[in-house]
């Protein structure tokens, strides 16, 4: 219980500091903290079960603070976890390059989903709208930014009694099973 | 069985989950689509009314180190501009002397005056607290709410034009949709030829106008302004102005590209109209939310409390 009020709490002051920070960097390099948050919880979290309604409670969050459609973010922090969670267990992210890497890419399918659920819901035509140089400098600082977000996230988790989320290991290892 | 349940429970959180979103997005786009707004209930207030003070305060520093690059900035061509504006002022305060003559002439001051009378809605002045955390939409959060009489529905400017409209209120705060979020959309007219469209957001700094090619008379330079006719914004509060018009092709409706009456780059302080337009009164009936009996007015450098139009207040 700790582990995730402490969590909901750090993915809040994300949300709470990228909005502060967006009165000064503009809509490309203000980065998505909150996302960063979740893809990091995703590489460290055990119990999957926990972790979907610890990031569908991020996501709703985002959305109340945020001038998505309600359930909005919910729906694609959702599919952020997962993507972590899996990728976490199944590709080698120790190093800081494919970390970056990896988050960048998130980033940049995350953004393209927001577009498409918001072409969807609310207007046919805002695909036409989507600055893909945007969407693409969006995601480097994503990236460039996670490996501090990780490592202030497995902090916090290790404090909140989670020993050895710090020092566990991401080795790949196929015969596991996922879920 | 409890290790087939434990095997389960990931999937199945995760189609709840999935189900939740989708209904809460479903619902809420058409709460959006009837009411153009919702007050948030108590329990999702609380977020905002937690978060509206921790931005404000974080915000703090941003808005310093903002401050002083634009002043660095803006001393650099301090003299050339200085010089250029006094020579602007000078010919404005012609112009001004000249139009006035005019009006006079005309009789048409009255006219005006009346006119003024109908714009007397209390307004409420307002600080941005924190921008969209999302980068794909444009809102912002305004640190005053529901119990300052600020309801979902009122309109939102500033001295240079319209902002936006608020979408959700809590207790202390409230959410406001800018006018160029791609769900933002409002009837204007263009102030020289009275060609009437539809200003639409882009979710980029530039507006679209979308009019009717026959008998639209519209060219580069001209102000938009609200027409008063969508029933949300009163009418005469400057949209923007064009900077380009498409070729139509075979269209019947042409674009126009404006750039926002609005500094969006720079709001820090806004009014909210404290009045809602006869659209969305109609739409919220009787269960509306009524305001506070004494606010700040904007006319009064926000020290003097005055008394607030209700439902039956002043029309657009």
């Amino acid at each position: 219980m700790k582990r995730l009020i402490s969590l909901w709490a750090v993915g809040i002051l994300a949300l709470v500091v990228q909005g502060a920070l967006a009165t000064l960097l503009g809509p490309p390099y203000c980065p998505d903290l909150a996302l960063l948050v979740v893809i990091s919880i995703g590489l460290r979290w055990r119990g999957l079960a926990l972790g979907l309604c610890l990031a569908a409670a991020l996501g709703f969050s985002a959305d109340l603070l945020s001038g998505s459609l309600l359930g909005q973010h919910t729906l694609l922090r959702l599919f952020a976890f997962l993507s972590a969670f899996f990728a976490g267990r199944q590709l080698n992210l120790r190093g800081p390059l494919p970390l970056v890497v990896f988050t960048a890419v998130v980033s940049l399918i995350y953004s393209l989903a927001l577009a498409a659920v918001s072409a969807f819901f609310v207007v046919s035509s805002e695909l036409a709208w989507v600055d893909v140089a945007g969407l693409l400098q969006h995601a480097l600082v994503n990236g460039i930014l996670v490996p501090w977000v990780f490592s202030f996230v497995a902090r916090v988790l290790v404090w909140a009694g989670d020993d050895d989320a710090a020092a566990r290991t991401l080795d790949i290892d196929a015969r596991r099973r996922l879920v | 069985m409890p290790g087939f349940l434990k095997r389960m429970s990931a999937p199945v959180a995760f189609g709840a989950l999935i189900l939740l979103a989708t209904v809460t997005m479903v619902t809420d786009r058409r709460a959006l689509r009837e009411s153009s707004g919702r007050d948030l209930p108590w329990w999702q207030g609380i977020l905002l009314d937690i978060a509206v003070p921790l931005q404000k305060t974080l915000a703090a520093p941003f808005d310093a180190v903002g401050d002083g690059w634009r002043s660095y900035l803006a001393l650099i061509d301090l003299r050339e501009e200085n010089e250029q504006l006094r020579n602007e002022v000078a010919v404005l305060e012609e112009e001004n002397l000249q139009y006035r003559e005019a009006l006079v002439a005309s009789g048409n001051l009255n006219r005006i005056a009346a006119m003024r009378d109908e714009f007397e809605i209390p307004m409420l002045p307002s600080e941005i607290v924190g921008l969209d955390v999302s980068p794909w939409f444009r809102s912002v959060l305004v640190d005053r709410g529901a119990l300052h009489g600020v309801q979902a529905g009122n309109p939102v400017i500033t001295h240079e034009g319209v902002v936006g409209l608020v979408t959700t209120t809590s207790a202390n705060a409230a959410k406001t949709m800018l006018l160029l979020d791609q769900q933002s959309s409002i009837d204007s007219v263009v102030q020289r030829s009275r060609s009437r469209g539809v200003v639409r957001g882009r979710g980029i700094d530039r507006l679209e106008f979308e009019f009717v090619v026959r008998g639209g008379d519209v060219k580069p330079g001209d102000v938009v302004i609200t027409s008063g006719l969508g029933g949300v914004y009163p009418k005469g509060l400057r949209v923007g102005e064009v900077i380009e018009v498409s070729d139509p092709g075979g269209s019947l409706m042409q674009i126009a590209t404006l750039e926002p009456a609005v500094d969006f780059g720079r709001l820090e302080q806004v009014f909210v109209m404290l009045h809602r337009g006869p659209t969305m009164d109609l739409l919220y009936g009787t269960n509306a939310p009524a305001p506070v009996e004494r606010v700040e007015r904007a006319t009064e450098g926000g020290t003097q409390p005055a008394p607030v139009a209700g439902p039956g207040g002043p029309a657009s």
